[in-house]
């Protein structure tokens, strides 16, 4: 439908001017050798919002959210986080990675330490918070997530939707002002992954600013303040939950949202 | 519906065993006598060697060689006591750790070994009489002193430390005469000699790791040191190094070769050498370790240092623990190369015994006894490092997904 000639202007997928802005992305283009992966992004996202990036695979959304923290460099374009932005200079991403919570696919965590461990590492060694400090924020956070009993265990005797509650709590007790997950719930057995979307929609209600990829429409329609769906590397289409799953405007959504749907 | 049923009768028992796996059919009977007098036979002929016709005698006399060599029977307290030291500083550890941990059932072995030794010192050999049962005492003095109060290894690596110095001091000697008389480091040898090159692999760990991290270096400069250090060292056999290292190195550090002792030179090589391999275990290790771990580290914010200490190598190393023992093994074997630069350590003691002229009046020489002898011991070490190994990794192993 759209090519290069019939093109119409770029998609702004900025946030509505309520808020204060705390993410904002402008004409980002990134390339994988040849391949144009990203093009022209432009998004923002106010503080408190909820953001659900969806799209098929490949889309780009994984590379796009993982630009945010600097898990990939982008070749063009700006980058602001909570007024910081992104360029080579190691502090100013080291200070947004502080700032920034990621939840990945594949969980990652560390195989060779407890879970305490492993919630604790980053805010010691970071943030330089005493180890009691450290225990008891993680303790709460553990908490939050549904699994305090499990704190001393290792990450291989978990469950995998246990061990992504753990990764979340991780995030968390760095305290961070945006939270990226990573299709958090794409490695997960069917019946576990209820107890970590769970996590996710009372985050959201507490008013963290969360960047999600998702595959899972169901949390999208019902937590999603805005929807973004992206192809081959595009934004194609920004707009509320409501009018997304209702009455999308472009083709290609309708044809992505009837497959799935 | 479907009744339970009894699961099937395992068969037990030998019997069944022998049936099952040496006599199912006449051709696979036929090759179990086959075997069975084969092996018979050779055990037979082997312990006819070692219990009847073997002269044991060369072996027997000449245990200070195969110990110490040359160094001067009347220091002998100085090299048992640093062993004492080492084995009171391992107790400490072992100790602490609990009968069940890695260095207890490292040390209590060693202790086993040395208690052997010093029954045998108390009946035959007047002059250790008291100083290997000594060693032992040390040993299990750290130990009581470990186990009674495990904080005290906190005190460890400085005890180490301080055993370096005076473990060195002791051997070396500070006076001319007199009971701290010198002993030149030309004059040790024998099973001593081989010990201290293997600590070669100790201070190869650190450098073989910066090397494997070396390696994966952004900077061309440093990638390409490593790589070329790398690939040079392991492309010449051990022999070759050791043999430049005793000319090379006083040419480069632009010394007198003589001033240079031959024990610091073979050291330098071993050392280097097994770096070389250390590295390439590491990479591998590294190799083994999920990109996401490292993006998980540094997306919590960690620096790359930090990412690379605390996440990345740990479960690294975890993964070739196996490989390293391997190179440790190898490495404990191939000190016995070091007799091609003139030391004499405790294989090249089993050459010059068995010409000494006694055994030359032996029928049939000694050669067989006294290295029959040799591989037992190395045997027993290279063996207890290997059950040590895998105790380590089984520890390890906790949690692993």
């Amino acid at each position: 439908m759209s090519d290069a000639a019939s093109a119409p202007a770029p998609i702004r997928a900025d946030a509505p001017p309520t808020g204060q802005r705390i993410i904002e992305i402008e004409g980002l283009n990134k390339w994988y050798g040849e391949f144009h992966v990203l093009r022209d992004i432009n998004l923002s996202v106010n503080r408190g919002e909820v953001v659900v990036v969806i799209g098929p695979s490949g889309s780009g959304k994984s590379t796009l959210i993982r630009c945010i923290n600097r898990l990939e460099e982008h070749q063009q374009g700006k980058i602001v986080v909570d007024g910081v932005e992104l360029t080579d200079d190691v502090r100013a991403i080291d200070q947004i990675r502080r700032e920034t919570g990621m939840v990945f696919q594949s969980f990652n965590l560390f195989p060779h330490l407890t879970v305490l461990d492993n919630i604790t590492l980053a805010p010691t060694r970071v943030r330089r918070w005493k180890k009691s400090k450290a225990e008891e924020r993680a303790r709460f956070f553990l908490e939050k997530v549904g699994i305090p009993e499990q704190a001393h265990k290792y990450p291989g005797q978990l469950s995998g939707g246990q061990q992504q509650r753990v990764a979340i709590a991780r995030s968390l007790t760095m305290e961070p002002k945006v939270m990226l997950f990573d299709e958090p719930t794409s490695a997960l057995d069917p019946e576990v992954i209820g107890e970590v979307l769970q996590v996710m929609v009372n985050l959201a209600k507490e008013g963290m600013t969360m960047v999600v990829v998702t595959h899972e429409m169901g949390f999208a329609r019902e937590v999603g303040d805005r929807v973004v769906f992206m192809d081959a590397g595009q934004i194609v289409e920004v707009g509320s939950p409501e009018h997304f799953f209702t009455n999308p405007k472009e083709a290609r959504t309708r044809s992505f949202l009837s497959k799935i749907l | 519906m479907i009744q339970p049923r009894p699961a099937p009768v395992k068969a037990h028992g030998f019997r069944f065993w022998l049936r099952k796996n040496l006599f199912n059919g006449p051709f696979n009977t036929v090759l179990t006598f086959v075997a069975a007098v084969v092996v018979a036979w050779s055990l037979y002929n082997l312990a006819t060697f070692i219990f009847v016709e073997g002269s044991w005698g060369q072996v027997w006399r000449n245990m200070r060689l195969f110990g110490v060599y040359r160094y001067p029977p009347e220091y002998l307290w100085r090299p048992l006591l640093a062993l004492g030291i080492m084995l009171g500083l391992m107790g400490v550890m072992a100790g602490a750790g609990g009968r069940k941990s890695i260095v207890a059932g490292a040390f209590l072995p060693i202790q086993g070994f040395v208690a052997v030794v010093s029954v045998v010192a108390i009946l035959f050999w007047p002059s250790v009489r008291f100083l290997w049962p000594g060693a032992l005492a040390l040993g299990f003095l750290g130990y009581f002193i470990g186990s009674r109060w495990p904080r005290s290894i906190k005190y460890l690596p400085w005890g180490w430390g301080v055993w370096l110095v005076v473990g060195y001091l002791l051997l070396s000697g500070l006076t001319t005469g007199g009971t701290l008389g010198k002993v030149p480091v030309r004059d040790w040898g024998g099973f001593l000699l081989t010990l201290i090159l293997f600590t070669g692999i100790i201070p190869s760990f650190p450098i073989g790791i910066a090397l494997a991290l070396g390696r994966n270096s952004k900077l061309p400069a440093i990638k390409y040191f490593c790589i070329g250090f790398i690939e040079v060292v392991r492309g010449a056999p051990l022999i070759m190094w050791l043999f430049i290292a005793s000319l090379l190195l006083p040419l480069i550090l632009n010394v007198d070769a003589n001033s240079l002792p031959a024990i610091m030179r073979a050291y330098v090589a071993i050392t280097l050498f097994s770096a070389a391999y250390m590295a390439e275990n590491v990479r591998g290790g590294l190799q083994a370790v999920p990109r996401g771990q490292g993006e998980a580290a540094r997306a919590l914010g960690l620096s790359a240092w930090q990412t690379t200490l605390l996440i990345v190598l740990p479960q690294a190393l975890r993964a070739v623990i196996p490989a390293i023992v391997g190179q440790a093994i190898g490495l404990f074997k191939d000190t016995s190369l070091v007799f091609i630069v003139g030391l004499v350590d405790f294989f090249k003691v089993g050459d010059i015994v068995s010409v000494q002229p006694e055994a030359l009046l032996v029928t049939g020489g000694v050669k067989l006894e006294v290295f029959l002898f040799i591989a037992v011991i190395y045997f027993f070490f290279a063996y207890r490092m290997s059950i040590a190994s895998r105790q380590l990794e089984k520890r390890l192993g906790v949690g692993e997904r």
